[in-house]
């Protein structure tokens, strides 16, 4: 499988702090991929970078070419969605879909008609008489209705309520997602998008803390909720984290052998949220 | 491909309109409205002796002039137009680039597949040439309206004043010697165009404050240090109207090439070229 995002050595400051620091990062094409990360982790900047808003140093190719260099040629085959207010609060929506028709080759008028009739949002209505729900909507219609390669996705579903998130990520995955066409995802609501992800990046104070396929988690990385009396010989595994689960201690491991695990207490994969917040205070120990 | 550029090309400078209804479309026909209103109000004013005066003087100030000859008396019309589109002008450059990182709209428009450069030369043709054209068009409707009048006035009192067809005539030519002039004067004021947008897409704050707290930092610091004053004096030279305005079409020639314009113009393009590397670093 071929990355469409390359990046080796990124690194970006804002005065001394370091936004990105020496990131590496490969997603396949295809993926569907979670950037997940703390508040100010380099989520943000890592995202603005791969679509050109954003001076990076080090080495950076998305679908084959440099952002920094190509970024207008680029957003032929990208969309980005943002947090949801980028969309310009004075235009009414056939404005917006004349003005999407005339700039973008790859853009089909029908079927963002189409998806926008499935919702209650008025053609003649201005971007800032709509709900903040309606505006993702207008914003989704708009993204699915351009045949693009990467569709890189910032906190889209930001402050909006559950019937208009699970909306969000159903269409994407119905209407958009074709199994060629790859996906960015960066949210805090990591339960929210752990069913749709093939492949997952932690980044934290601007480094890449994981980068990995979905299913390599399981072989990887092991919850152990440890027997009563047992508790001596799994620390002595070193796990990467530690929490109380009912009473019972529940260790995650990460690269040691499930079976040799399995004599210890119960073990499972960990979920997103819980390996997140296990990586993070392993983070924070280093 | 080229189609789609030039649809591009038209979507872009058809978006700044609609941005700014206010400043292209609005402030003229509220202008033009104001001035309608105070001729019917003077009107009012006025009794038919004063009136049959009027008429009899503008019978004798166009009487044997041409249509070319007459269109700089309607010129002075279009004065306030100008005033209004200039600070308009001023207005837009200054805030175009600034007010879409301001409200975070410029990530969706860098979204999409148009050039930073693409953006920034549609909002000079938009103000330089689109923005005039819409302001000459609410000053036809306002010649027409004015030029019909006059000549009903004249009629009632069994005076012709210059005839109707030839009225509408020097109208016309007053409005392209006018909006020749807006365009001459886009080209010869690039520099101010561009320091104001080099400013608009820079400053995260108060562009206006930015655009000229540098500019008489400048001016003192090269006073300061080489004891000169050639910036002052570049632009003295460069801020008297009769340098671009144009009252008749022989003027062209002589406003458009000259070395100060090609160098203002040139200036300018650096400016230009400033804002267009700025826009493309949104954070």
């Amino acid at each position: 499988m071929t990355d469409i995002v390359h990046a080796q050595g990124l690194e970006k400051s804002y005065g001394n702090f370091k936004a990105l620091d020496r990131v590496d990062l490969n997603i396949p094409t295809g993926a569907i991929s979670g950037l997940i990360g703390p508040n100010g982790a380099g989520k943000t900047t890592t995202l603005k970078a791969i679509i050109g808003l954003c001076d990076v140093e080090g080495e950076l190719e998305v679908a084959g070419r440099d952002p920094r260099n190509a970024r207008h040629k680029l957003m032929e085959e990208v969309c980005f969605i943002a947090d949801v207010g980028i969309l310009p609060r004075w235009l009414r929506v056939n404005q917006l879909l004349d003005y999407v028709e005339s700039v973008h080759p790859r853009f089909d008028r029908a079927r963002a008609e189409s998806f926008l009739s499935t919702t209650d949002i008025p053609a003649r209505k201005r971007v800032k008489q709509l709900s903040k729900g309606m505006i993702t909507q207008l914003h989704l219609a708009l993204v699915m209705a351009i045949d693009v390669r990467l569709l890189v996705l910032d906190e889209p579903t930001l402050g909006l309520d559950i019937v208009y998130r699970k909306e969000f990520y159903d269409r994407l995955l119905n209407d958009f997602y074709d199994g060629d066409r790859t996906i960015i995802i960066s949210t805090h609501q990591v339960e929210e998008i752990e069913t749709l992800l093939s492949h997952l990046v932690f980044i934290n104070r601007g480094k890449i803390v994981l980068n990995t396929m979905m299913s390599d988690l399981e072989e990887r990385f092991t919850d152990l909720l440890v027997e009563p009396g047992k508790e001596e010989q799994a620390q002595a595994l070193q796990p990467i984290s530690k929490r109380s689960t009912l009473g019972k201690q529940c260790l995650t491991f990460e690269g040691v052998p499930r079976a040799q695990l399995a004599a210890l207490g119960e073990v499972y994969t960990p979920s997103v949220a819980d390996l997140f917040v296990a990586k993070m205070r392993e983070e924070r120990h280093v | 491909m080229f189609n789609f550029r030039i649809m591009q090309f038209y979507a872009l400078l058809k978006r700044e309109v609609l941005e700014h209804m206010t400043m292209f479309l609005f402030a003229p026909l509220v202008l033009a409205a104001v001035i309608l209103l105070a001729v019917i109000w003077v009107m009012n004013l006025l009794t038919d002796d004063d009136l049959a005066v009027i008429i009899e003087y503008a019978a004798t100030l166009f009487n044997g002039l041409s249509p070319t000859e007459m269109a700089p008396i309607f010129m002075l019309l279009a004065i306030p137009f100008l005033v209004v589109l200039l600070v308009c002008t001023l207005a837009f450059l200054l805030n175009t680039l600034f007010q879409d990182r301001k409200d975070a709209s410029v990530l969706f428009w860098q979204s999409m597949p148009v050039s930073n450069l693409q953006t920034v030369l549609s909002k000079i043709v938009a103000i330089v040439a689109i923005a005039p054209a819409l302001y000459m068009g609410v000053l036809l409707s306002l010649y027409l309206i004015l030029v019909v009048w006059l000549s009903l006035l004249g009629a009632s009192y069994d005076v012709e004043i210059a005839g109707l067809g030839y009225m509408f005539m020097a109208a016309a030519v007053s409005l392209m010697l006018v909006y020749l002039s807006a365009i001459v004067a886009g080209l010869w004021l690039l520099p101010t165009l561009g320091w104001l947008l080099l400013f608009s897409s820079y400053a995260t704050r108060a562009p206006a404050m930015w655009a000229l707290g540098v500019f008489f930092a400048l001016l003192f610091l090269e006073d300061f240090i080489f004891g000169s004053q050639f910036l002052v004096n570049w632009i003295e030279s460069r801020s008297n109207p009769a340098q671009y305005v144009i009252f008749s079409f022989s003027d062209i020639f002589d406003r458009l090439f000259n070395y100060d314009m090609l160098f203002g113009v040139l200036v300018g393009s650096i400016l230009i070229s400033g804002a267009v590397v700025m826009r493309r670093y949104t954070d």
